[in-house]
């Protein structure tokens, strides 16, 4: 799920960009380190909309860095239990599939994946039902639902499963091409 | 519109879910005067005998206290059993509402309190039939989902194994595990080829009373659920025979007022226009329609007709086969009116109908000469069938007691036997689209037109009484 919050950093800027670019230095910089970071709490920060506030600077110091309190607007996506994603499979073998839900990894394992679908070893290794008319490889996209999440501090895993109603490929790159 | 089905689904829903629901506080401690599991399913039953009903007046007939009432109707305002109305009333404008009642209940109501010109919130109940159809349906379908996916572990975080080592891993460390040589998960200690903990043979290695525990509660889930359908069928049954019925509804309690004091009126209830209830009209939405009962409409016939309608309908009014598409699920119908037991009249008519048959069929195939044939053959079956309706109604007094399929009321409705044998007629002839089938049927139509349109408003009655 995506939510736009207001988060707080200390931002620490190198003295050579003290100069009349200052703040736009100490944006790109924030932009740079906290754009496609992960943290625990708040999930993936998708983008910053905006800047709200910049503190007064503080010289660190020996070192001459100043750093800067920076109160700044963000998207986030933060995967939870229960939640339908659409994801891109990424990797299949024999215990499951892995997908990638932007900057989100899912796995799902051959026991959530309906009993029908069969793993097929070979050049491309895929799920495919006996008919073999829905089939799971690499680049499928699925529709996937998520049954766990571990959060770590800097990262964020997820197990998904297709067997569900409304689970499962939403197209097959296969049947394209 | 009836009502008998939705009460009986809401007597179960009440039984099978709010039997031991209590409405005291966390708080309170629970002795067995506070005790008032049950409670719940009085309520929920005198409520299914009422539409709209004040809850001071529902708090006197259930001898309950009010507050104790209002809150388990809380409860069950927010179990979406039951809408509620709250309104700031003079004493007199609560009057209405208990002329509304009069008229449905039409039981003797004393006078409620003098005219006081003060101002009190008054609070109303009353089912909403078909929120509960959907809340229950819902609700059993949350209960089944959620012990199958249990049963199924399907949202289980799958588990692995090391054979080797005993080391176990979850499926949230699939990401390091996973190999880049081959496509299996590969233990991080000693690289053996992790299994999934369900597979029999790691199952049978490794802990031994995990396992059983393991079985232990499939066992159980599976008990459950058994239990559960058993349990609950007759609800489900009740659900399904209430499907297709129209959900009765009493609109908004002004609504509802408003109707029921316009059905007292018509009606020439004297009670209804007292003056004081006349001039009630200020505070509220609008004065209630005088004239706004239900429409009746009388229609008289001539010669033939009347004489044969007389008769039957004391007998056979609610004997009537019931067109097909007024049937559904759930009708309390006798067989005869579902038309399965074929009145023997059916069977007295095959040789005319075949004989009619075989007429349209020589109709059908010289086109050319149509009109001729037409005249001749209409008047032709015309004299076939006032013989043979004359041969049948002998019949019917001779042979009616020996019919193979014995129903035993046909000698008691000869004459009511007879014109809906016209009736069937006129259902299967319809079903040809063919040109003759129209001019033969002229004749039928002549004689039963009006006399099976009265019928349909037969049924329509008798189902509402």
């Amino acid at each position: 799920m995506f939510f736009h919050i207001s988060m707080e950093k200390n931002m620490q800027l190198h003295p050579r960009h003290f100069g009349p670019h200052l703040r736009d230095k100490l944006v790109a910089k924030l932009m740079k380190d906290v754009e496609g970071t992960c943290s625990g709490r708040h999930g993936f920060v998708v983008a910053i909309t905006g800047v709200d506030d910049i503190g007064k600077g503080l010289i660190r110091e020996g070192t001459g860095f100043v750093t800067f309190p920076v109160r700044y607007q963000c998207v986030v996506f933060r995967p939870f239990k229960g939640e339908i994603l659409e994801a891109v499979v990424t990797m299949v073998n024999k215990m499951g599939f892995f997908a990638e839900a932007g900057p989100v990894q899912i796995f799902v394992s051959n026991h959530l994946i309906p009993d029908d679908m069969e793993f097929q070893t070979g050049d491309v290794p895929n799920y495919t039902t006996s008919d073999r008319s829905v089939r799971i490889q690499k680049d499928s996209e699925v529709r996937l639902k998520i049954i766990g999440t571990r959060v770590d501090a800097t990262e964020i895993f997820c197990i998904g499963t297709i067997k569900d109603d409304f689970l499962g490929v939403i197209n097959d790159p296969g049947a394209a091409a | 519109m009836s009502l008998e089905p939705f009460n009986r689904l809401v007597r179960l829903a009440a039984r099978a879910f709010y039997d031991d629901i209590t409405m005291k506080g966390d708080n309170q401690p629970k002795n067995g005067r506070g005790d008032n599991r049950g409670m719940a399913v009085v309520v929920l039953d005198a409520l299914t005998r009422r539409q709209w009903v004040r809850e001071e007046d529902l708090a006197k007939a259930l001898k309950l206290h009010s507050k104790q009432l209002r809150r388990t109707l809380r409860f069950f305002e927010e179990e979406k059993l039951v809408t509620r109305d709250h309104r700031r009333e003079t004493a007199k404008g609560a009057k209405i509402f208990s002329a509304a009642v009069a008229a449905t209940a039409d039981g003797p109501r004393g006078k409620e309190g003098e005219e006081k010109m003060k101002l009190h919130t008054h609070s109303y109940c009353c089912l909403d039939y078909a929120q509960i159809y959907d809340v229950v349906r819902y609700r059993m379908h949350r209960m089944k989902k959620k012990l199958k996916d249990e049963l199924d572990s399907r949202n289980m975080v799958q588990e692995y194994i090391c054979p080797n080592c005993g080391k176990r891993y979850s499926a949230f460390d699939a990401l390091q595990l996973v190999s880049l040589t081959d496509e299996y998960f590969h233990c991080e200690r000693c690289n053996g080829e992790l299994v999934a903990e369900s597979d029999k043979l790691a199952a049978e290695e490794m802990g031994d009373g995990d396992d059983n525990a393991k079985r232990r509660r499939h066992e159980k889930l599976k008990d459950m659920l058994q239990k559960m359908e058993e349990q609950l069928k007759p609800l489900a049954q009740q659900l399904l025979r209430v499907k297709d019925l129209p959900v009765p509804d009493f609109g908004t309690l002004q609504a509802w007022e408003a109707r029921a004091n316009a059905a007292n009126r018509a009606n020439g209830d004297p009670s209804a226009n007292d003056s004081s209830k006349s001039s009630q009209g200020h505070g509220y939405g609008g004065t209630p329609m005088p004239f706004l009962g239900d429409t009746k409409v009388e229609v008289a016939f001539s010669g033939v007709e009347v004489k044969e309608d007389t008769e039957p309908e004391t007998k056979a009014t609610a004997l009537k086969v019931l067109p097909p598409w007024m049937i559904r699920e759930g009708m309390v119908l006798t067989k005869e009116q579902r038309g399965e037991v074929k009145p023997d009249v059916m069977k007295m008519d095959q040789p005319s109908s075949s004989t009619d048959d075989k007429k349209q069929k020589i109709v059908k195939d010289d086109q050319k000469s149509i009109e001729d044939e037409y005249i001749k053959a209409y008047y032709s079956a015309l004299m076939e069938r006032q013989r043979a309706q004359e041969e049948v109604t002998k019949k019917m007094q001779s042979e009616a007691g020996n019919l193979s399929n014995g129903v035993s009321e046909a000698a008691g409705r000869k004459v009511g036997a007879k014109a809906k044998r016209e009736e069937d007629e006129d259902d299967a002839e319809w079903e040809e689209p063919q040109p003759t089938g129209e001019v033969y049927k002229v004749a039928d139509l002549n004689a039963q037109a009006q006399e099976s349109s009265e019928d349909e408003e037969d049924g329509i009655d008798w189902e509402e009484g």
